[in-house]
């Protein structure tokens, strides 16, 4: 390949609610402009854009992607749209990423924005991305979804709600750090444990906000970073691997992936660490921005990563070993879970670790972190990327 | 900037015209992918990634790739989706190959019917405010365009007629068994005639990328190297745009045309929603009066909407690689394909293809 590939510039929104003050293409520019001011570029700059969006009914637009065209200055410019649901966002910046290793660009801008907390109910457009024959009508969703999930990791590896409120717990006290992140109020577990049920044992405090807000990424070649001295974090390792799409090959007998782990998120990281050379990343990972909507994905999430052995990681986590001054801080950020604007949420992963690999994390950051992992996953658990940046 | 290694397809497979409503989507795509692993002399094994492209509201299911990722192949295997556009799918998989990551892709795009009306499928793509209760559609967009085509050259009109003749006997000479399920489309918008649009079919279509290392170790003879690559968007308001003109088209011809060292080819596949479509590419691309275009019948007799792009490019591969079947020209080796997707062809894609005597 031609060198390497650095992140130079990133922008994220302020995740709220609701965002009235801006239109779709309003607050994809917002993260542009943000993180073209942070690359020190112009759109001039700007060679090719992947544009970041997962379900079009989201934001109640057919091919939203565009009327975002002038929102990324893409006019007459190479532009192309990724989807992979959940996992959208690290797979656009996989994908700006291919443009430069390839060695068709220098400089590629990946930008886009979601308004979740707009659109009325996110589970009813979610329930549409299940067969419409077998599996929609019974009626899925993403909640119950990995509700059946923490019940399996419950039955194989003793997880308690308890735990799973102090994933809560850790991950609000993060974002209560963090000024971008959606949800900041601190939640003790008695809070996570009294709010409602939603998809037993699933509550409220065990859920993602609903969010509105942009992301986007400037990524460069290691020449063009060079030639102009520019400052970078460094893309290292780059993984995605696939599950299957029914959710019943999950489950029963015979089942092709047990719906407990995330077989698939492992193989995703495997690969990526093969290319970063990450052997121990025990050892060699600082920090990890992990993609976990539900507090219970957290733990299956850190065990993928090879952070933990599988079923290990609530007891790891009751010795404070994934919260910032911890041997590895997991979403140092409040990650997922106190932040959700579904179609950038996965690259936010991505731009959270750069910052704290290039030490620009601020109220948040993690001392002295060098190696960074994020991830993210899509589909009904189904699509998942992994991503190793370096300073 | 240039690319560091080469990409090739090596296996194509394509059904302009699915007539067996009996099959679903999901055995549909299972068939197109062995069909062109088969072409390919592979198997999935062999693949190390997957790029597919659908358009959502014309399946009717949100992040509509999901259900393919079985059908394809793409349990434990790394997938891509590129809805914006099928010829998108295979701009992606051949920057993967061409990143020297990978070795193979295959890449896919279908196009279902089940949406009905089509056009109302559509509209939702035009922005809530201003232009989805015009209403604004892609046949309306064409109309527009051929408007404002025929504005600047009131001319162009007969010529118009002429291309939507030859394509539609183009395709029945390479696709006899399909000619009785080519129709012309009832909705067709002024100025439009009738027998100018197509009829949407049901349509899918599969490649098999691989690096020029892969092509090598493995003996694969006839190879359609993508010698250039360009792909660009035009904005989204058509009040934006001059529809008389293709700025990005402009744009992609001239990355694919650098990296290819000019515009030489044999034979041309074009983007042919509408005859005025091939009139402002031909210009736009400096095609010469005498290449032969759109053997295949293009879309004007085979409208598979949403794939119709990627169909133009594997089609063309085909040629080159002397695989065409009963439109192959004799003596092909180079190539131009020709996408365009969105209202009124707002993306623009040009590949530049080549075999291995060229």
């Amino acid at each position: 390949m031609s060198g390497r590939v650095g992140i130079i510039g990133v922008g994220q929104s302020a995740f709220r609610s609701r965002r009235d003050d801006a239109s779709y293409p309003d607050l994809v520019r917002e993260a542009v402009s943000l993180a073209l001011n942070d690359a020190g570029l112009g759109l001039e700059d700007i060679e090719a854009v992947v544009y970041s969006l997962s379900p079009d009914a989201m934001v109640g637009i057919g091919n939203a992607e565009r009327l975002g065209v002038d929102a990324v200055g893409a006019r007459n410019k190479r532009f192309l749209r990724i989807n992979t649901g959940g996992a959208t966002g690290i797979s656009s910046v996989a994908a700006a990423y291919y443009h430069i290793a390839a060695g068709a660009c220098d400089v590629v801008l990946t930008a886009g924005a979601d308004k979740v907390g707009e659109c009325g109910d996110s589970q009813t457009v979610l329930n549409k991305i299940w067969d419409p024959t077998y599996e929609r009508a019974l009626p899925l969703g993403t909640i119950n979804m990995l509700a059946m999930s923490a019940v399996r990791y419950m039955h194989k590896y003793g997880m308690t709600e308890q735990d799973m409120a102090r994933v809560v717990v850790k991950n609000r006290w993060h974002a209560s750090l963090n000024p971008n992140a959606h949800l900041r109020a601190l939640a003790t577990e008695e809070d996570v444990l009294a709010s409602r049920m939603i998809s037993w044992p699933v509550k409220l405090f065990d859920c993602c906000p609903q969010s509105s807000g942009g992301g986007a990424m400037v990524l460069a070649s290691e020449r063009y970073i060079k030639n102009r001295k520019l400052d970078a974090a460094w893309i290292t390792g780059v993984g995605h691997c696939s599950e299957t799409y029914y959710l019943g090959d999950r489950m029963g007998n015979g089942y092709a992936a047990d719906h407990a782990d995330a077989y698939a998120l492992r193989n995703a990281f495997q690969r990526a660490y093969r290319m970063a050379g990450i052997t121990d990343p025990r050892k060699q990972v600082h920090v990890a921005e992990l993609y976990a909507p539900f507090s219970n994905t957290e733990f299956h999430a850190i065990e993928a990563a090879g952070l933990a052995d599988l079923g290990q990681s609530p007891a790891m986590l009751r010795e404070g070993a994934f919260r910032i001054g911890g041997p590895t801080p997991v979403s140092p950020s409040g990650g997922t879970l106190c932040t959700n604007a579904i179609a950038v949420t996965a690259m936010v992963r991505v731009i959270e670790v750069a910052q704290q690999v290039r030490g620009r994390a601020g109220a948040h950051q993690v001392t002295g972190a060098r190696v960074g992992i994020a991830n993210g996953n899509g589909g009904d658990h189904q699509f998942f990327g992994a991503m190793v940046v370096e300073a | 900037m240039a690319y560091l290694t080469k990409a090739g397809v090596i296996g194509v497979a394509i059904a302009p015209c699915v007539t067996d409503q009996r099959r679903s989507l999901e055995e549909l795509l299972y068939d197109m992918g062995h069909a062109a692993l088969r072409d390919a002399g592979l198997t999935i094994e062999d693949i190390d990634g997957i790029v597919v492209a659908s358009n959502d509201q014309y399946d009717g299911r949100a992040i509509s790739v999901m259900a393919a990722s079985g059908s394809v192949g793409g349990v434990d295997r790394d997938i891509l989706s590129t809805p914006s556009a099928g010829e998108h799918a295979l701009v992606m998989g051949a920057l993967r190959v061409l990143s020297g990551q990978y070795r193979t892709q295959l890449v896919l795009a279908w196009s279902p019917t089940e949406a009905s009306p089509l056009p109302e499928a559509q509209r939702l793509a035009a922005d809530p405010y201003f232009h989805r209760r015009l209403p604004l559609d892609e046949p309306a967009a064409d109309a527009l365009q051929a408007s404002a085509l025929l504005a600047a050259d009131p001319g162009l009109a007969e010529a118009a007629r002429e291309i939507a003749a030859r394509n539609r006997r183009n395709g029945t000479t390479a696709y006899p068994d399909l000619a009785s399920a080519a129709r012309p489309w009832s909705g067709a918008r002024w100025p439009l005639e009738p027998g100018m649009v197509a009829a949407p079919v049901t349509g899918a279509v599969a490649l098999v990328l691989a690096s020029d290392a892969y092509v090598a170790e493995r003996g694969i003879r006839d190879p359609a190297w993508i010698a250039g690559m360009g792909w660009a968007t035009e904005p989204s308001f058509l009040g934006d745009r001059d529809l008389s003109d293709a700025p990005a088209l402009r744009a992609a011809a001239e990355q694919a045309f650098g990296e290819a060292g000019g515009k030489t080819a044999d034979l041309a596949e074009v983007a042919d929603a509408t005859p005025y479509q091939q009139l402002l590419a031909s210009r736009v691309l400096g095609l010469g009066a005498n290449l032969p275009v759109n053997l295949s019948g293009g879309a004007q007799s085979f409208n598979p909407v949403y794939c119709t792009g990627l169909i133009r490019i594997a089609e063309a591969a085909n040629q080159v690689r002397g695989r065409a079947g009963r439109h192959q020209r004799a003596g092909t080796r180079t190539a131009l394909a020709h996408a365009a997707s969105g209202f009124a062809m707002q993306y623009q894609t040009v590949i530049m293809l080549r075999g291995e005597a060229a």
